[in-house]
């Protein structure tokens, strides 16, 4: 089993960690691992990141909406592009996604409406979910995790691929012996998006 | 003037005739040869949307844009005035600016360092003298400027065409019901952070007809609303109202409450602290008028559109919040839009509206929206119809013509309604349409004396 520690190391022994800055997240460092932390393991990390991917390519949206704490905040910023040395290439100001779980809780009841037509027929998605970084002071019971994410979208009987990339930033945290998704910042790479709509979940 | 495209006139009278009748055919969304008619005909011509004054409020603070295929460097130079560029440099003509937006007292173009200022002078060429010598006038390699640049209510349009009539005129009657949606607050609009942007695979014209003269999809697109308890179940929920056809193709559909519900807000649900500002700034017609409206949604030709409802995304117990959206349908070909979409705010509105308007709009419009999701899909299924022999015969040998009959010859203008415009006292109505398509293939004959056979 790879725990947080041991992949901590590893990224440690890659190159001496030489990530300290995070492209997407506002700069926000990746800090330093300390000896002695104490965790979620990277497997349980993962396996909640892959169960989540999943559930959401299978359509069984009530059951990933259990993943997702009562307090969730899910946000998806629009990227643009600076002029080089100006840094802040993410508009927290403006939103794709800008949701609680009462909100997203309502756009899944809508999938199951007669006459959502973005999803009648529904499209199908593979979410490929890699690149897993834990973020290594995070505590037993709550970890920042960044991820990249690539989404593939086939709609109806088109043959072009739809897609989406990027990052997510969550915070997973333990309640009640259950991993739940406490808040996901998603920042695509994307300036204009080439979707037509976001009737999927990232 | 030699960069006119004449299409077929014959064929042109042919569906300006239909068009009158209620007709439009199918071909009109997809035909390459229309395509390139109209970025000659309609878009370097007409007025374009290129921003709001409040993304560029200080000197030097910039955005780049597009008219159609033309990139345009959008600024506020040293004096505070707004200025509108080719975003192209003179020397070799490479994309000078390449960022969406920021803030700068020059551009240098990467390929041989020319450098200009936001009066767009050419202040810097490497190894200068050296190169050229005394012959090279700097002055005659500024950045050209966009030939007309004005604003209206802090929006501020471009027109290739330096000969366009003055924008004030362009806009016409629609400037009565900007002043409510964005001139009705001391300090007007502002936007919120930046435009969206994203791209489907339909026609400028499909969009553009959705938002400036169909409230009758909403039943059925939007039901997935309705069945959630949001929408009310009343098909003709979005009919109440008045649709109102202005000139120059241009149209607004300004939609009430039922007679039976009384729990609809005035004034769109807006702060009462604010009306004081609208009684100050509107005319006691356009407070009459904006009193009682629900919705707002219209477009200003050719493919500026803009919809103020009122909405809430949440759930059926949420309050109703309203917000102001415009978007640019940008063609970047015949079945293909770049979307930039604003979101704005008074600037003025106490914080709290300010962000229930953001979340209400986010929740339903922009890609994600829960209204907007189906919209583009159903578009793309208009686009994707429309590219086979029978849509596209132009002699209509199969009758291919599309239905915009409604309310044709039948349903008449309320004269007692106190806007300017042609009122008619239903927005299930097809009249801003048939004037759209009208004002449009008008637009694409104006040329007809230019001979045919350019294409």
């Amino acid at each position: 089993m790879l725990s947080g520690r041991h992949i901590a190391c590893v990224l440690r022994t890659l190159g001496g960690f030489s990530v300290t800055r995070c492209r997407c997240s506002n700069r926000r460092p990746i800090s330093r691992f300390r000896e002695g932390d104490k965790m979620m393991t990277y497997e349980e990390i993962c396996r909640f990141l892959y169960t989540e991917a999943a559930l959401l390519d299978r359509r069984e949206f009530e059951e990933w909406l259990e993943l997702l704490d009562d307090n969730l905040s899910y946000r998806m910023p629009v990227r643009v592009t600076r002029d080089f040395g100006e840094s802040n290439d993410i508009v927290d100001d403006m939103t794709f996604f800008d949701e609680n779980k009462r909100s997203l809780t309502t756009r899944v009841e809508r999938f199951r409406t007669t006459s959502a037509w973005a999803e009648n027929p529904h499209t199908r998605t593979r979410h490929f979910v890699s690149n897993v970084l834990v973020e290594v002071n995070a505590s037993e019971d709550e970890a920042q995790v960044h991820s990249n994410f690539l989404i593939l979208r086939s709609i109806r009987d088109r043959p072009e691929v739809e897609q989406m990339f990027g990052e997510r930033v969550d915070v997973i945290r333990r309640v009640d012996n259950r991993l739940k998704l406490v808040s996901r910042t998603i920042y695509p790479d994307q300036t204009v998006l080439s979707m037509l709509n976001l009737s999927i979940f990232i | 003037m030699a960069n006119r495209i004449a299409f077929d006139k014959t064929i042109l009278r042919g569906v300006k005739e239909k068009v009158q009748r209620g007709l439009l055919p199918q071909w009109a969304f997809t035909d390459e040869d229309i395509y390139r008619a109209e970025v000659a005909n309609i878009f370097s011509k007409t007025w374009n949307f290129l921003g709001h004054e409040s993304e560029i409020e200080k000197p030097g603070d910039y955005v780049t844009r597009w008219i159609v295929h033309d990139p345009v460097l959008l600024l506020r130079d040293e004096n505070g005035q707004i200025q509108a560029y080719l975003n192209s440099c003179t020397h070799r003509g490479t994309k000078l600016c390449t960022a969406d937006f920021g803030q700068k007292k020059t551009f240098t173009c990467p390929y041989h360092g020319w450098t200009f200022n936001l009066a767009g002078d050419l202040i810097g060429i490497v190894a200068g003298n050296r190169v050229y010598g005394e012959e090279m006038d700097r002055t005659q390699w500024s950045l050209r400027k966009i030939p007309k640049v004005s604003s209206y209510c802090g929006m501020i349009f471009g027109s290739l065409d330096e000969h366009a009539e003055p924008l004030e005129d362009f806009l016409g009657d629609m400037k009565w019901y900007f002043d409510i949606m964005l001139g009705r607050s001391d300090a007007g609009m502002e936007v919120r952070g930046v435009p969206q942007k994203w791209i489907i695979n339909t026609n400028w014209k499909i969009s553009a007809d959705n938002f400036g003269g169909d409230p009758y999809h909403t039943a059925m697109s939007h039901r997935s609303t309705v069945e959630l308890g949001i929408s009310p179940k009343d098909p003709m929920y979005a009919s109440y109202g008045h649709q109102v056809v202005l000139d120059n193709g241009h149209g607004i559909n300004m939609c009430t409450a039922a007679k039976d519900r009384a729990d609809v807000p005035p004034y769109q649900g807006l702060p009462p602290e604010m009306w004081p500002m609208f009684k100050r700034n509107l005319s006691a017609e356009q407070l009459d008028v904006f009193e009682k409206t629900m919705i707002m949604v219209g477009n200003c030709f050719p493919n500026l559109s803009f919809v103020s409802p009122m909405h809430g995304t949440g759930g059926p117990d949420e309050p109703l919040t309203s917000f102001v959206n415009f978007r640019v349908w940008r063609p970047v070909g015949p079945t293909k839009i770049e979307v930039t979409s604003w979101f704005m705010v008074d600037k003025e509105a106490p914080e709290s509206f300010k962000q229930a308007s953001y979340l209400s709009y986010i929740g339903s419009f922009g890609p994600a929206g829960t209204l907007e999701q189906d919209d583009a899909e159903i578009w793309t299924r208009v686009a994707e119809t429309t590219h086979g022999t029978m849509a596209q015969d132009k002699d209509v040998h199969y009758n291919n013509a599309l239905n915009y009959l409604m309310g044709l010859d039948r349903v008449e203008p309320d004269l007692t309604w106190p806007g300017p415009g042609t009122a008619y006292p239903t927005c299930y109505l097809d009249a801003i349409s048939r004037a759209f398509y009208e004002h449009w293939v008008d637009s694409l004959l104006q040329d007809a004396d230019v001979p045919t056979g350019v294409l």
